[in-house]
């Protein structure tokens, strides 16, 4: 950097340095406090504080419900991430294509992203419970099965599964609809002329193309599946017995719920550590891909 | 501008951030400019809800018109996560609800941040104040000796409540034990109605209907292993966990019981009429009166005009004989927050709605609530329900019981630790990923870390 560019940039910083200062600051002031908080043995309102050092992560690493709080996001993103995004990549390939009334689908598609899980809740309670439509509809057709999914622990953490690739397939389609456009049509055009079919089209040349997109929405996925918490709360509170416990839906209720504070922040912090590592991960298999 | 300039300023900005953010949790304590008799009070609360709490202001207002309440209410699941902050920044609470042991708003927990109302107690009734009000709006409230909130009224559970008509629509028996319920539940399903139904999806109703399990096994073993005065591997707790299974596996839960909650979904088939037995308590006595009712069928989406309830004993599905136990807390308790600037006008409030003749008036023929002063019960002249030739003397039969159900509590003496617990294995147990044995053993070891 020559002598020019060194006093411009000193000469800008103090313009953004408020600002800076402020956003930077609150993050990492709160992130420090809740380290400390970690640290505390705190129901968050007693004058009371009584340092615990390190015990409240000693307990998070013995603790079952935080270990079945960790395997659930694992197989929660997974799951969601290659459906969610399977889903919104078709999607995105179809529209690309001639398709009549092509607005109106992207439309119907995109909708439940702006949805508030707040609203949609109760709907998909009333959808996946016994005296629900969903059962009338099974009941209709004489099927015999009966839809209490949301009260079994081994079926309530697919639904809720059913639910976020319902409500977050749109923002995958957006982004693949938005990366597709951006592809050369020459190239296109030229492994046409090579003879490749649509098939082979999307999956060599597309998809390569859409790489960066699928790293972005990998790196949210991970974070978005740690920082889960509207959907599992507001529809199954985290139950039956934990089955759909997640590090969020977990905070929360030893936070809140039994005042544990500084056990809360301890996961917290955890949670933060999960989600950096999380994002470096996939940050390096698309460095490493690249090269 | 020179570099080391634009570091002090920065370091100087961020020392200033940081000195604001520290202040939002400064703990001081507010002057208080309000009097006995004038002032503003804001009241946050989770129940019973608008428009209830607004006719107790209005009557409040009546005495002291120069105090105005303002009521503020969240969810019953939102109060502690909304009031914790709002405590602790000391702006903007004067009067708060709590209630007793590990239920939300537990005083436990909350009742740091509140004043001690001994005094302003005694000053309303008397040294022998303790003789008027109910023993458990006094000795739940203690903490460390000193009185941190005033009892509005208590709740109880323990029985069912019945939809009467149903029952006489289909010559169905009143269930009596676990036979005659199998039996009502079926002609009711024959009919394409739900006989019992409960929201074992909300832990906190299981552990209502798990402690009336666990009285009619042997009655008091749950409140002494609450109380650390009895093994909860004793044998009848081991039993009350094998029945309450069987209310899962012998159908008398219905289909889907732990997807579903206590409210709205199973209050809402009980009032809409497709089902016939819900496990409530005597906060639902309200739903007798006609008004009440009308507003609660409506809230279910339902058409269906006001019915016959009636509250029944608990079954005797272990076939002891003990039959009729209830358990009971304070439903609520005012706390005045120690940092309101206006803390002697909001003692006023709580001790009006706490302990006068005229509040716990209101209280009383709301039947919401049992209230806490003893000199007022119901009118029953001013209280019409219903269908009075039915419903009359079986509640005015249950409200006595509740209250002489004696040193029962319901949530007083069980601990957030234990709260979570319990739930996590009733629900285990029903689900049959934890036998009866391994649930009590889960439960006497939290027990024991929470001590």
């Amino acid at each position: 950097m020559n002598q020019s560019s060194k006093s411009t940039v000193m000469n800008g910083l103090p313009w953004i340095l408020p600002a800076f200062v402020f956003v930077v600051g609150l993050i990492y002031y709160s992130i420090f406090y809740t380290f400390k908080l970690s640290t505390l043995d705190w129901n968050g309102l007693d004058p009371l504080q009584t340092s615990v050092g390190m015990s409240n992560y000693d307990k998070a690493l013995n603790d079952w419900i935080f270990w079945k709080a960790i395997r659930n996001t694992a197989v929660f993103f997974v799951i969601t991430f290659l459906i969610q995004n399977f889903l919104g990549f078709l999607f995105a390939a179809i529209l690309h294509s001639n398709v009549k009334l092509a607005t109106l689908h992207k439309c119907l598609i995109f909708i439940p992203t702006i949805l508030a899980p707040a609203t949609m809740a109760p709907v998909f309670r009333l959808l996946f419970s016994p005296q629900g439509m969903l059962q009338d509809v099974f009941d209709a057709l004489h099927l015999g099965i009966t839809v209490d999914w949301l009260a079994r622990p081994d079926s309530a953490l697919f639904v809720l599964m059913i639910v976020t690739i319902w409500q977050f397939t749109g923002m995958s389609f957006i982004l693949y609809y938005a990366a597709m456009s951006q592809i050369d049509r020459e190239m296109l055009e030229a492994s046409h002329l090579d003879g490749a079919g649509k098939f082979r089209t999307l999956l060599s040349i597309v998809l390569p193309n859409c790489k960066s997109t699928t790293i972005s929405l990998a790196m949210l996925g991970i974070i978005g599946s740690l920082k889960t918490f509207d959907v599992p709360y507001l529809i199954t509170t985290g139950g039956p017995n934990h089955a759909t416990e997640f590090l969020g839906t977990y905070i929360f209720r030893q936070g809140i719920r039994q005042s544990h504070l500084g056990y809360a922040a301890a996961i917290s912090v955890m949670l933060l550590v999960l989600a950096i590592c999380g994002a470096i991960l996939v940050n390096r298999m698309n460095k490493g891909g690249d090269k | 501008m020179k570099k080391s300039k634009v570091v002090g300023m920065g370091v100087a900005a961020f020392v200033l951030m940081t000195t604001v953010l520290a202040g939002c949790s400064s703990s001081k304590e507010a002057e208080d400019t309000s009097s006995e008799t004038s002032g503003e009070v804001v009241w946050w609360g989770w129940t019973p809800g608008s428009p209830t709490n607004e006719q107790y202001i209005a009557a409040f207002n009546k005495e002291y018109p120069d105090i105005k309440v303002t009521w503020k209410q969240t969810s019953i699941d939102a109060y502690d996560a909304a009031l914790k902050p709002a405590l602790a920044n000391g702006k903007g609470v004067d009067a708060f609800e709590v209630s007793a042991g590990s239920g939300n708003g537990g005083i436990q927990v909350f009742g740091g941040q509140a004043i001690d109302l001994t005094d302003a107690v005694k000053k309303a009734l008397g040294d022998d104040y303790k003789d008027k009000l109910n023993e458990a709006s006094i000795s739940t409230m203690t903490v460390n000796g000193h009185l941190k909130a005033l009892g509005v009224g208590t709740v109880y559970s323990g029985n069912l409540w019945i939809n009467q008509d149903l029952f006489d629509k289909y010559n169905v028996k009143i269930p009596t034990n676990l036979e005659e319920w199998k039996a009502a539940n079926e002609i009711f399903e024959k009919n394409g109605i739900y006989g019992f139904v409960q929201g074992a999806g909300q832990g906190a109703f299981n552990i209502d209907t798990f402690h009336a399990i666990a009285d009619n096994v042997s009655p008091g073993t749950f409140t002494k292993a609450a109380r650390g005065e009895a093994e909860w591997t004793d044998g009848s707790i081991v039993k009350a966990l094998e029945l309450w299974k069987r209310l899962f596996d012998d159908g008398i839960m219905q289909e889907g019981a732990l997807g579903l909650q206590q409210y709205p979904e199973a209050n809402n088939l009980f009032m809409s009429q497709k089902a016939a037995m819900v496990m409530m308590g005597s906060w639902y006595t309200s739903n007798a009166l006609p008004d009440t009712m009308k507003a609660a069928i409506e809230s279910a989406a339902s058409k269906a005009e006001p019915f016959t309830m009636i509250p029944i004993n608990f079954p005797d599905i272990a076939g002891t004989g003990h039959t009729g136990s209830m358990f009971g807390d304070l439903d609520y308790s005012t706390a005045v927050s120690a940092k309101s600037s206006n803390i002697k006008a909001a003692t006023t409030f709580a001790v009006w709605l706490g302990t006068s003749q005229s509040g716990q008036q209101i209280i009383a023929d709301s039947l919401n609530v049992v209230p806490s002063l003893k000199s007022a019960t119901p009118d029953w002249d001013n209280v019409k329900l219903v269908n009075p030739d039915k419903q009359n003397e079986p509640i005015k039969q249950y409200l006595a019981n509740a209250m002489n159900s004696g040193d029962n509590p319901r949530f007083a003496s069980i601990n957030a630790d234990m709260n979570q617990a319990l739930m996590d294995v009733l629900a285990g147990v029903a689900g049959g990923s934890m036998t009866p044995e391994s649930g009590a053993a889960q439960l006497a070891k939290t027990q024991a870390d929470s001590e």
